[in-house]
């Protein structure tokens, strides 16, 4: 099961070329040095030196062909193309080494749904206190639809939401309300609900921050990470 | 130390225009010779012409515009030329009038040209890391390259971003690169020729004391990273280097690697004649989320439990704040310096204890702080008039995914951030405790620190603005938006009776210094 599941993930952003470059691979050399190149009873060809500086076949070509019978790799007379393919597939496993920090939006569901929806449903009503705000028949109805798996993770985590709402009180009383533009230890502007920018010193006016996603923000802290998966399957479930 | 000091003057054919190499061992005021001002990385000025009654004056002197990428590096200043850098260029310029000198390009035949710190000098000589790895020396003169040697080869995922620390007549040199599971090392050469002297491997040969912190069956201690990308520190009297090193590799991946996985993450205490290890500490034991501990390992003597002690502290990338004696590596303080939910507490040996669930995983580990640390390579201060020790402290909110199916290789994984703030804080040395707070917002700031005799704190904010801050209580005295963000580290020098203070904000280098008026 895992091996079919690391070549189905291996194959999964293959070219053709690499698609048939593991074959001859996995036929003549996965063997010693393992089926995904990552070393077995012979070294990682991932890490291996040779094959970073290899230049379309140059180090790694001769090498297949004249083996190292000082060092047991046997020679291996293939034709120029299937050596190419080889070749071609060792340099897709290495760029799979050095993109490995990409965790990209289509992250696969099946390993970010490890929680228990009953129990992130009662988080979501509870300790959460997410019902407060949103509702599974309202705002959130179809979420996990409208949404790749990770994304979804991550947005109720950290939502992108409007800037925040500020009222300024300036020193004569006057009171301003808007979005808040910018706010510093110095200045802080809004744009008001007619569109007009404005910006005060901030050490002449008082200032009110109203954020919607406070809320979301205070959980950062106080997450567990089940409750985190929880309410990911939770949430999943809103079809 | 002395006699040693004048034999290698006497080495040095002529330094006229060129770097007195007294200057590395005291602390500068003309003079800004090495990455942190001085050999103790304290990024303390004794200078005070500018200082808290004054400093609301504050005015331009000059601006350079590099029309650059940001300027991540921290100026030299000798005999009135500062020399910066980005990756692949070096700048001289008048460090009284901000007109350039000379230029320098080089061609990268690859590698990261993620950021620059900047560069060492020797004499009248330049050294340079490149984004392949490699090291040139430059005359200060006219910006010619001398020499061009390898460090390591590029192709196997080494870079080079970091400002070679001179010692003697050793240009101690390390290397960047984590994306591959590559060793980290630190070298010395020979400042004429650019010879070996020697190297020290962050990860012990199979047999050598610390390999029983790898395991045995795998590959894994000679793939362990562990890299050297920062400037280090040295204390001419123990004549002991002190050098932080990187996290070790695959990145994530703590499976791959049972054990402490020496001498990753750790402070390790060099002979920089010949590369030996004297003592070691290990802020992140089997780190498995990117906190490196390159940190400044920042030296000073002042009492501690009542003693006089020779002293080392490093604020962590992992929010943790350490103290040890630099004499022979003992442990005195580790304290938080900042909300992190990845320990258990502290070993008897004073290393955080990490949560084993803590680590990532395929459905997600929130942490705080995230893989860009609690602080990160920006400067700290120690300032010895107010005994406090100042970090750039963030919060950052982050969940690490493992994502590895197979043997994992590289990062395998990463971490995406959910939410940051970041705050400067001022570190009581003998407690851990925080003294005084100063909150930036939300962002993380990458600005580094420094202080000044003249009771003043530079640093910036995530919002653009540079910041003089009272260093006894953290109190803003004068502030001024530069129209982007300070991701450098604030050096000074005086000249002519003028004291200024430079500071990087994306590709421009603006001089600070009070109005002519009052500095005659």
């Amino acid at each position: 099961m895992r091996r079919a599941l690391i070549v189905c993930l291996l194959l999964a952003s293959a070219g053709i070329a690499e698609q048939r470059g593991q074959r001859e691979y996995v036929q003549s050399c996965g063997f010693c040095h393992g089926e995904d190149a990552t070393g077995s009873r012979a070294p990682d060809l991932v890490r291996s030196p040779l094959v970073n500086r290899d230049n379309n076949g140059d180090l790694i070509a001769p090498l297949i062909r004249n083996g190292r019978p000082d060092q047991g790799m046997p020679a291996f007379p293939l034709p120029d193309k299937t050596v190419q393919d080889i070749v071609a597939f060792l340099r897709w496993r290495v760029d799979q080494a050095l993109h490995s920090s990409d965790v990209r939006a289509d992250y696969p569901l099946a390993r970010l749904l490890t929680g228990n929806a009953e129990a992130g449903r009662a988080y979501f009503n509870g300790a959460g206190k997410c019902s407060g705000c949103h509702s599974p028949t309202g705002d959130l109805a179809g979420i996990a639809a409208k949404y790749r798996p990770l994304v979804l993770e991550e947005r109720f985590l950290a939502p992108r939401g409007g800037p925040a709402i500020l009222t300024v009180t300036t020193a004569s009383g006057e009171q301003i309300s808007g979005k808040q533009v910018h706010l510093d230890e110095f200045s802080v502007a809004l744009r008001d609900a007619s569109g007009w920018y404005h910006s005060w010193p901030r050490d002449k006016v008082k200032v009110a921050a109203k954020d919607p996603l406070q809320a979301h923000r205070d959980l950062l802290t106080k997450y567990t990470d089940a409750d985190i998966h929880n309410l990911f399957a939770y949430l999943e479930t809103l079809k | 130390m002395r006699l040693a000091l004048a034999l290698f003057a006497a080495l040095v054919p002529s330094y006229a225009q060129g770097l007195d190499p007294a200057a590395l061992a005291k602390t500068p005021t003309d003079t800004w010779p090495t990455y942190n001002g001085d050999y103790s990385g304290r990024r303390y000025s004794p200078l005070k012409q500018i200082n808290t009654f004054n400093v609301a004056s504050l005015t331009l002197a000059w601006a350079f515009q590099a029309n650059s990428v940001a300027i991540k590096s921290t100026p030299l200043e000798v005999n009135g030329i500062l020399y910066f850098t980005v990756p692949d260029h070096v700048w001289a310029v008048d460090a009284r009038t901000g007109r350039q000198v000379w230029h320098y390009h080089y061609n990268s035949a690859g590698g990261d040209h993620i950021g620059h710190r900047g560069i060492g000098m020797w004499g009248n000589w330049l050294y340079f890391e490149t984004p392949d790895a490699h090291l040139v020396c430059l005359d200060a003169k006219d910006g010619r390259v001398r020499w061009n040697i390898e460090l390591a080869d590029y192709k196997l995922g080494y870079f080079a971003t970091m400002a070679p620390l001179i010692v003697g007549n050793h240009v101690i040199v390390g290397v960047s690169g984590d994306v591959t599971d590559i060793p980290g090392f630190l070298e010395s050469v020979d400042p004429e020729t650019g010879k070996l002297q020697w190297r020290w491997y962050t990860e012990p040969k199979p047999g050598e004391p610390g390999s029983e912190t790898w395991p045995k069956d795998s590959d894994a201690i000679s793939h362990g990273g562990g890299m050297t990308w920062m400037t280090g520190t040295y204390d001419p009297a123990l004549h002991l280097l002190y050098w932080g090193t990187g996290n070790p590799n695959p990145v994530l991946a703590g499976d791959a690697r049972p054990g402490d996985n020496l001498y990753t993450c750790s402070i390790v205490a060099l002979d920089p004649e010949t590369g030996k290890l004297a003592w070691y500490f290990q802020p992140s034991p089997h780190d498995t989320h990117d906190w490196d501990a390159v940190q400044t390992p920042v030296l000073f003597d002042a009492d501690f439990g009542g003693k006089p002690r020779r002293l080392l502290a490093q604020a962590a990338r992992n929010g943790f704040f350490f103290v040890l004696d630099r004499a022979t590596g003992e442990h005195l303080l580790t304290a938080p310096f900042i909300e992190t939910n990845w320990t258990s507490g502290i070993d008897q040996r004073g290393r955080p204890i990490a949560l084993r669930e803590k680590e990532p995983r395929p459905d997600g580990a929130l942490l705080f702080p995230g893989s860009d640390g609690a602080t990160n390579w920006m400067s700290p201060s120690f300032d010895p008039d107010t005994g406090l020790f100042y970090v750039v402290a963030r919060r950052i909110y982050s969940i690490f995914y493992y994502t590895a199916t197979g043997k994992p290789e590289g990062w395998a994984g990463r971490d995406h951030d959910l939410y940051e703030e970041s705050t400067i804080r001022a570190i009581d040395y003998r407690t851990g405790k925080i003294r005084w707070n100063h909150e930036l917002g939300p962002a993380e700031s990458v600005a580094g620190i420094l202080s000044t005799a003249g009771g003043l704190l530079f640093t910036g904010d995530a919002q653009g603005n540079l910041l003089a801050l009272d260093a006894s209580s953290g109190k803003t005295l004068w502030h001024v938006n530069a129209g982007g963000s300070m991701v450098s580290s604030p050096m000074c020098y005086q000249l002519d009776g003028r004291q200024y203070v430079v500071e990087g904000v994306q590709g421009v280098l603006y001089a600070w210094a009070l109005p002519e008026s009052m500095t005659k």
